[in-house]
């Protein structure tokens, strides 16, 4: 495992500065390509590989992330299983809460569908106790997975985000030690749900596409994050292809960030094997070749436990130098 | 009729044998596949000749290599008809007439059925037989190359299934069916490589440029303004059905409202909030409703007792066994049906747990 860290930029970099700041965020919402071209090239990378280290945890434990975006569909339930994944294969103890009360699909993404028999509506209730409701990976045995509620039950919502925040405490003390991590995966939209997800978070992942639409939910969500209290913001950009950043067809990762003004902990590319990983209810990351997006993910992780966010982006692709004996397909 | 291209010597007189003319002979006649005998060897005029159809004949052509001490010469003779040993030398000439004059496509017909024979004739000489290996193997290196090379090129159509697989996404030999795992190492993934000036990146087999991140502190602090101003917000502490009045010491803008029709939300609870809080907080023992659900039962077993209505519900073991036969004996089961029918009273069917646990369990084995 490795990750990409940038040696502090040069003077150079300071003396750009933003012409004007956002005011509203739809009329300034436009790709400024030519101008972070021109950044680009203005500035030197230097990135250093971390070798053959495991991650050191930063923060106190545990430390409560929560993953939302506003907008639906951009990854969210992705990001947290493989983030949950990484972090447990780097040998962090993990608990995934699917905050997601209507629409939960953590459980899909994990293939532990058929292992949620209580979840915390029952806890609640006095049906279980804590520890009968959290899932266990049989996979990695330090991450378990917590479910808000069945399907088609409905949360007493008048104690949902207390119920989170007793959830953490409890988690606290319990007997085989307090989890380092604990993510939830918050539901689509800014609804009862989203408030109720974030309650108990003092971190937030924002996950977000390289479009407007959801750079627009993703700003507004963080408006709401930030009046919340919660500071420590960062966000993944999902579904990026080089190819038309290349072509000028979609915003840059330098773009999205100039727009919303957020440190960077990933750039997930577009990849296929997601949609082969969900249905199998094998995250990306325990891919064996690793794809693409499941090693952002793991750089993603790293960066997490960290708390550090990305120094370089990767722009576009170039071709592969070919070697002699490349004739011969090598 | 000779091409231009094809400069045809019908005949070329040979310079006899001698210690520097050649070690190794290599024949090529299209009539026979009959070897050339030794005699062939001590002829070595016989070089080589090559007559093609449609006007075209190429014969005498000769190789020949030196290196070093060794000194080989080459010699390939095709030929379409006429004894290879005997009359070559005087059949050749007039069939190169005759396949002018002739019917090209009969005779180019002629040439392909007798070809192709193919006499390999050598000098015994160990250092030859190495050079000539060695060119084969060099020859069927490079044919396999290309074909390894053009094999390749053909998965260059972009998007599709085999550039997966050239990227390392998928595995040719288990398309789709990646394999799960357990990393051996997850802090050193060969598949991530960085460039040497630290401004490319190769990952998964594919290069890619590396741009700096520019966000500075203080556009994050601008963009942390901005957004305090556009999006003033509270959390909502209280949440109300639609309809409820506020309570008079709350914030209104802390309120949320929750349809009554609203999918998973719900105002309403049957269980007050301390106790909720002391459910999650439970670690051991019996969870709270499981034990009230028990402590109910026991206690209306109890009055039960206490009320005649008690004796009856106690099993009467002759009709339990009764019943378990009707399952376990089809045929006796069949002539109870026959006799008077069997019609069991309520109490009947409410044996104890463990007789009704026993009677399951045989049921389903049988």
């Amino acid at each position: 495992m490795l990750s990409l860290q940038l040696l502090p930029a040069s003077p150079s970099s300071s003396s750009i500065r933003f012409s004007a700041p956002f005011n509203l965020i739809s009329r300034t919402l436009k790709p400024h390509s030519s101008r972070t071209r021109f950044r680009t090239a203005a500035v030197p990378v230097q990135s250093v590989l971390q070798w053959n280290r495991k991650p050191q945890l930063a923060g106190e434990t545990p430390r409560v992330v929560v993953i939302t975006s506003g907008k639906g569909g951009v990854g969210k339930t992705t990001t947290t299983a493989n983030v949950g994944l990484s972090l447990a294969r780097l040998g962090f103890s993990v608990v995934a809460v699917d905050a997601d009360v209507g629409l939960r699909n953590l459980d899909l993404l994990l293939g532990l569908e058929n292992r949620v028999n209580y979840t915390l509506v029952e806890v609640l209730n006095g049906d279980c106790r804590l520890d009968q409701a959290l899932v266990r990976d049989k996979r990695w045995s330090n991450f378990e997975l917590l479910c808000i509620s069945k399907p088609r039950s409905k949360l007493p919502i008048g104690f949902g985000g207390k119920a989170l925040v007793w959830l953490v405490d409890s988690l606290k003390s319990r007997q085989e030690g307090c989890p380092e991590f604990i993510l939830i995966d918050c539901p689509a939209g800014i609804d009862a749900g989203f408030i109720t997800a974030i309650t108990p978070a003092n971190e937030a992942v924002l996950v977000t596409t390289p479009d407007i639409t959801s750079l627009r939910d993703a700003d507004r969500v963080t408006g709401l994050l930030e009046c919340d209290g919660i500071r420590d913001i960062k966000m993944i950009v999902n579904r990026v292809r080089t190819d038309m950043i290349k072509g000028e067809d979609m915003m840059s990762v330098l773009d999205v960030q100039e727009m919303l003004g957020l440190a960077l902990l990933g750039v997930i590319p577009e990849d296929s094997e997601v949609i082969r990983s969900t249905n199998r209810g094998y995250p990306l990351v325990l891919n064996k070749p690793p794809t693409l997006a499941g090693l952002a993910f793991e750089q993603a992780a790293w960066r997490l436990v960290e708390q550090d966010s990305m120094k370089a982006v990767m722009v576009e692709e170039e071709p592969k130098k070919r070697g002699f004996f490349s004739f011969f397909g090598g | 009729m000779t091409s231009p291209r094809f400069p045809v010597l019908c005949h070329r007189e040979i310079p006899s044998i001698s210690s520097s003319w050649p070690p190794s002979i290599w024949t090529l006649d299209c009539h026979s596949i009959t070897p050339i005998p030794q005699a062939s060897r001590a002829f070595p005029g016989r070089l080589a000749e090559l007559r093609a159809g449609f006007g075209m004949k190429l014969s005498w052509g000769r190789w020949s290599s030196y290196r070093g001490k060794l000194r080989k010469n080459f010699f390939v003779k095709v030929s379409a008809s006429g004894d290879p040993v005997t009359s070559e030398t005087d059949s050749v000439p007039n069939e190169a007439v005759g396949a002018g004059k002739g019917d090209p496509f009969n005779h180019f017909r002629g040439v392909i059925s007798s070809l192709p024979p193919v006499v390999f004739v050598m000098k015994r000489n160990p250092g030859a037989n190495f050079v000539i290996g060695f060119c084969i193997a060099t020859a069927i290196f490079f044919i396999v190359g290309r074909v390894y090379a053009a094999r390749n090129a053909m998965y260059d159509r972009p998007g599709s299934v085999a550039d997966l697989v050239r990227r390392g996404q998928l595995r040719s030999d288990r398309r789709g069916i990646s394999t799960p795992l357990k990393y051996e190492d997850p802090f050193n993934n060969p598949l991530v490589k960085v460039g040497k000036k630290n401004s490319t990146v190769e990952m998964c087999g594919k290069v890619y440029r590396l741009a700096p991140v520019t966000l500075t502190k203080e556009e994050e602090t601008i963009h942390k303004r901005r957004r305090s101003r556009a999006y003033q917000w509270k959390r909502p502490t209280m949440f109300l059905k639609e309809g409820d009045t506020i309570p008079p010491d709350v914030d209104p803008d802390t309120v949320r409202w929750i349809p009554a029709n609203h999918p998973f939300a719900t105002t309403a609870s049957d269980i007050d909030e301390d106790l909720a809080q002391t459910n999650v907080y439970q670690k051991h023992g019996v969870p709270f409703r499981i034990q009230a659900e028990h402590e109910a039962l026991q206690r209306k077993l109890e009055a039960l007792q206490r009320e005649e209505r008690l004796d009856k519900l106690v099993i009467d073991r002759g009709n339990a066994k009764d019943f378990e036969r009707q399952f376990k004996f089809q045929a006796k089961s069949q002539d109870v049906e026959q006799g008077p029918p069997f019609k069991p009273s309520k109490s009947d069917f409410s044996p104890s747990p463990a007789e009704s646990n026993s009677s399951s369990e045989e049921i389903q084995k049988s």
